[in-house]
């Protein structure tokens, strides 16, 4: 009985080195970078595209990423616990700036939200002139019971930029029985949106990758334009990091702003269109932008 | 695609399985002192109570302490695997220990006594009881080991799910919902669950002779 038992421990042990092992021998590099960034920024894929062609002129760095919510990425920064943070909400990382946390920003990328919603469009939002007006038209359709709209109620940058267009359409949707709030990441919400046929916003990254893959038949982009709806993605180096880490950090920042191709045709051949426009020419332009988004 | 499979899950092989034997090492030897000193008894309801403690309560908690301008933060652990066993270790302390306890208790009082009354030591009066427990000591790890591998909790906050890293099964299953990849988060949750199936089996069956009562 004993022996068994003993057996018993000895084929854990066995187990439980082995992935020990594996895990030594597939172990880190020399340098490790420790980046948080947000999951849907994550999610496409763009990131780690970036820096495996990083990786290839740097072998003795590593880029690692810890993807959460925006808050939680600058909050970690905040915390010591990060050397570079890549986001794309303004007003947060404003608050971060004047705090002190964050600096050397630098904007690498852009992109749109989009609104979406069902094909046969009953809020009529393909007609509308502006994000703002294509909300004020949800909103109606909501109240008259053709339209319901999904948010996703989880205070991240997405939901955010939401709560923005409502803010500057001057309607409160909050507690309407037309409005959902899932509470969920992008890819639930839209999945949701696209079972209950209903509207939601989205970022274009998110859309269309469910959209090729066939999760969302539901739903198609009704509204992506104009300055409302613009995405701005920028990449900060953390304070309190210093040293060899600070070095390599600054090194990958700059080949993110220097490389704007590999962000230009990342997902072109997966998606037909680009996921993300370069930033590179555009600077003055989007900064402006970003100055309005982060004061609003 | 299917060597990061064998890799997250060997991963989180080790990484639960070594923290199931770091909280048997001190879960076990509690459970003793709870089974056979009267006055540690009010510590086994509290033990049971904190069985159901949220995941991600026990990651921040051990994220505030990790970070880097956190009291243990010179240590450096933030981030790497080992952190995560720690922290796993910690989570599945009420769980192994409350069961391995109910198992003790029974065992103490109708052999260890015995052995006591009859002229054996402490020490032996303890083999005795934990002998003829085994069977439910066994069971509070396989118990604290299925719990380590399939929470999410502290894995995400003090290991951040760095691929190639720290990123676990249940990591990589959060984000796979995330990304929308719906079906390879339920071929993974598949694996997770005949892993869970397996390893149990396997140790019950090996220790079978100390089981079967």
């Amino acid at each position: 009985m004993q022996s068994r038992l003993a057996l018993a421990a000895i084929v854990l042990a066995i187990l439980v080195m082995a992935g020990g092992l594996f895990y030594y021998f597939s172990g880190q590099k020399p340098v490790r970078v420790t980046a948080t960034t947000t999951t849907s920024l994550y999610a496409t894929g763009l990131l780690e595209y970036l820096a495996d062609k990083f990786h290839g002129t740097h072998p003795n760095v590593q880029i690692e990423f810890i993807a959460v919510g925006s808050g939680e990425a600058l909050r970690r920064a905040e915390m010591g616990d990060a050397c570079m943070v890549f986001v794309h909400a303004p007003s947060l990382e404003k608050q971060y700036l004047e705090k002190g946390v964050i600096e050397d920003g630098k904007i690498f990328a852009y992109n749109y939200f989009v609104i979406v919603g069902p094909p046969r469009d009953p809020a009529g939002v393909k007609n509308a002139k502006s994000a703002v007006e294509a909300f004020r038209a949800i909103y109606i359709a909501g109240e008259e019971g053709k339209a319901v709209f999904v948010s996703r109620g989880d205070n991240s940058g997405t939901h955010v930029k939401e709560l923005s267009l409502w803010k500057a359409a001057g309607l409160d949707p909050r507690g309407r029985s037309w409005y959902k709030e899932s509470g969920q990441g992008m890819a639930q919400t839209l999945v949701m949106a696209s079972e209950m046929g209903a509207y939601t916003l989205s970022d274009i990254g998110t859309y269309l990758k469910l959209k090729s893959e066939g999760k969302i038949p539901g739903l198609e982009i009704l509204y992506a334009s104009g300055e409302e709806l613009i995405n701005i993605y920028s990449v900060y180096l953390v304070k309190t990091c210093t040293g060899k880490e600070r070095q390599a950090a600054e090194e990958f920042a700059k080949f993110v702003v220097e490389y704007q191709d590999l962000i230009g045709s990342y997902g072109v051949d997966r998606y037909g269109q680009p996921l993300f426009y370069p930033a590179k020419g555009k600077e003055d332009y989007l900064r402006q932008v970003w100055e309005r988004l982060a004061g609003g | 695609m299917q060597g990061e499979v064998v890799e997250v899950t060997l991963r989180s092989l080790y990484i639960s399985g070594s923290a199931t034997l770091l909280a048997s090492a001190w879960s076990i030897p509690l459970a003793y002192l709870m089974a056979s000193r009267p006055r540690w008894r009010g510590l086994a309801s509290a033990l049971e109570a904190l069985v159901g403690v949220p995941t991600v309560l026990v990651g921040l908690a051990l994220y505030m302490l990790l970070s880097r301008r956190g009291p243990l933060g010179f240590l450096g652990l933030l981030y790497t695997p080992q952190a995560i066993i720690v922290g796993e270790a910690i989570l599945i302390t009420p769980l192994i220990a409350s069961v391995a306890y109910r198992a003790l208790r029974h065992a103490v009082e109708n052999y260890g006594e015995l052995a006591l009354s009859l002229g054996a030591t402490e020490a032996q009066a303890m083999a005795t009881a934990v002998r003829e427990a085994a069977g439910g000591i066994l069971a509070a790890a396989v118990m604290g080991f299925s719990r380590a591998v399939g929470e999410l909790g502290v894995a995400l906050m003090v290991g951040g799910n760095i691929k190639g890293y720290t990123r676990t099964m249940t990591t990589t299953i959060a984000l796979d919902v995330a990304m929308g990849e719906f079906e390879e988060a339920m071929a993974l949750g598949a694996i997770l669950v005949l892993l869970l199936i397996g390893v149990s089996m396997t140790i019950r069956f090996i220790a079978g002779g100390a089981v079967a009562k």
